[in-house]
């Protein structure tokens, strides 16, 4: 019986014990490091992307701009189109960010991480054609591909190529900045215009990879 | 049985839950009476200071019989539940009924995209809706599927309809479903499909004709193309 009393003791003491680890230890939200946990599935440990699943690089983006894009996702602004499907894996993933102080806590942390060397991907782009057409693009993303918030423009240097290209031609065919509620989106429409064919899109990709990463 | 914890909202959801009875009644019977006697032996012939228990080989006709009578109850009830059972599967599997409605389902991860025919009743028009994770279908019209995939394989789950069906990358497979009760339900993806496979549920909405057209006319296409299947 006493090694029975023992076992029952152990037990609770036990179940006491995981009831304790599984409880909240403070009512706060979890800090960016801890929610960008969730996001290295795709986007890798340290936020340098996988173009296997779709998941751009994210690291050292702008925190403007990343919580942004958060907001957009988590308000089906954006990845809301039936032909957007890397948006709409991006989507259902933004949904445990239930608060804007995770989306600024994520935000901040992942523009914290050291921005990532890109990989050349994309063949058979001009850089020396696409400096002509990135003098429209450099108004707002600025000369070197630095971004410019007051202008909505995200950093361009040290994005992937295939990611850039992907980019230009969602927002050519409307899969992305269609939504009535996209005025940025609605704006980077217009601009993607003036890359009239694919080539001229390689073009342009070939010139921001070619910008300095920092 | 299973209708007390999930209602019927389809055609043939009754006929799913009578297969599903049947399985449960017959080997819950045949369960609780092995272990009954199972126990019962157990008790009765527990450890005694009479002497040791003596080896039973199994081998006596009076033994056997332990064994080939319920073998046989045993297999006249699987005859029971494959009779049952093939006879729902003919039905709901291997019948497509003629008079259907067109409905486009698409897979990914981690999202369902659903488009609807428009008023013309027919996919790949100009009046087709695409949905993102929201199916709009009438009650008592019966609607034969498109169901694809576009990476990985998912499975098509409506509890409600009783209705689970695989999509495979690069099939297209068919089937039907008869909504029979208005109201909205839950679609879930039923196939561990990566790491955003919790993260997918999408809505049904069982509408009356009326509804059902006023939806089609709220949601009449604008530009939006049709989704076509891969």
């Amino acid at each position: 019986m006493a090694s029975l009393r023992h076992l029952r003791l152990s037990t609770t003491g036990a179940a006491l014990a995981l009831f304790l680890a599984a409880a909240p230890v403070s009512a706060e939200a979890p800090s960016g490091e801890q929610i960008f946990d969730h996001c290295t599935q795709c986007h890798g440990s340290a936020g340098e992307g996988n173009q296997l699943v779709a998941a751009p690089p994210i690291a050292g983006m702008a925190e403007w701009y990343v919580a942004k894009q958060l907001r957009k996702f988590r308000d089906g602004i954006r990845g809301k189109d039936a032909r957007d499907h890397e948006g709409l894996r991006m989507r259902p993933m933004v949904r445990f960010l239930t608060d804007d102080t995770w989306i600024d806590n994520v935000s901040s942390y992942t523009a914290s991480l050291p921005k990532p060397a890109p990989v050349a991907t994309l063949s058979g782009g001009d850089a020396a054609k696409g400096a002509g057409h990135y003098a429209t693009c450099a108004a707002c993303h600025g000369l070197a591909g630095e971004g410019n918030q007051a202008t909505n423009g995200p950093a361009l240097a040290g994005q992937s190529d295939w990611y850039l290209y992907q980019s230009i031609e969602k927002f050519k065919t409307g899969v992305r900045g269609s939504d009535p509620k996209d005025t940025d989106g609605a704006v980077m429409r217009g601009m993607v215009m003036i890359l009239t064919d694919d080539q001229a899109m390689k073009d342009v990709v070939a010139h921001i990879t070619s910008f300095p990463t920092n | 049985m299973v209708r007390s914890f999930l209602v019927q909202a389809s055609s043939f959801a009754a006929d799913i839950d009578f297969v599903i009875d049947l399985i449960g009644v017959l080997v819950g019977f045949w369960f609780v009476l092995a272990s009954c006697v199972f126990f019962y032996l157990i008790l009765r012939f527990r450890s005694k200071d009479e002497g040791k228990a003596e080896w039973v080989t199994g081998e006596e006709k009076s033994q056997k019989r332990w064994i080939t009578i319920p073998h046989i109850l045993v297999l006249i009830c699987d005859i029971f539940i494959l009779v049952g059972a093939v006879r729902v599967w003919v039905h709901v599997k291997q019948t497509m009924p003629e008079e259907t409605t067109p409905v486009r389902i698409v897979a990914q991860q981690w999202a369902w995209t659903f488009v609807h025919a428009g008023p013309d009743g027919a996919l790949d028009t100009d009046d087709d809706i695409v949905k993102i994770d929201e199916l709009h279908v009438q009650k008592d019209v019966t609607y034969r599927y498109e169901l694809s995939a576009l990476d990985v394989v998912h499975d098509f789950s409506v509890p409600v309809f009783r209705l689970k069906q695989d999509a495979v990358p690069g099939r297209v497979i068919e089937g039907w479903f008869k909504p029979t009760l208005a109201g909205e339900f839950d679609i879930q993806c039923a196939e561990m499909c990566g790491i955003g496979h919790g993260m997918m549920p999408a809505e049904l909405f069982i509408e009356t004709a009326e509804q059902h057209t006023a939806w089609m006319a709220d949601h009449a296409p604008k530009s939006l193309a049709a989704v076509s299947a891969p």
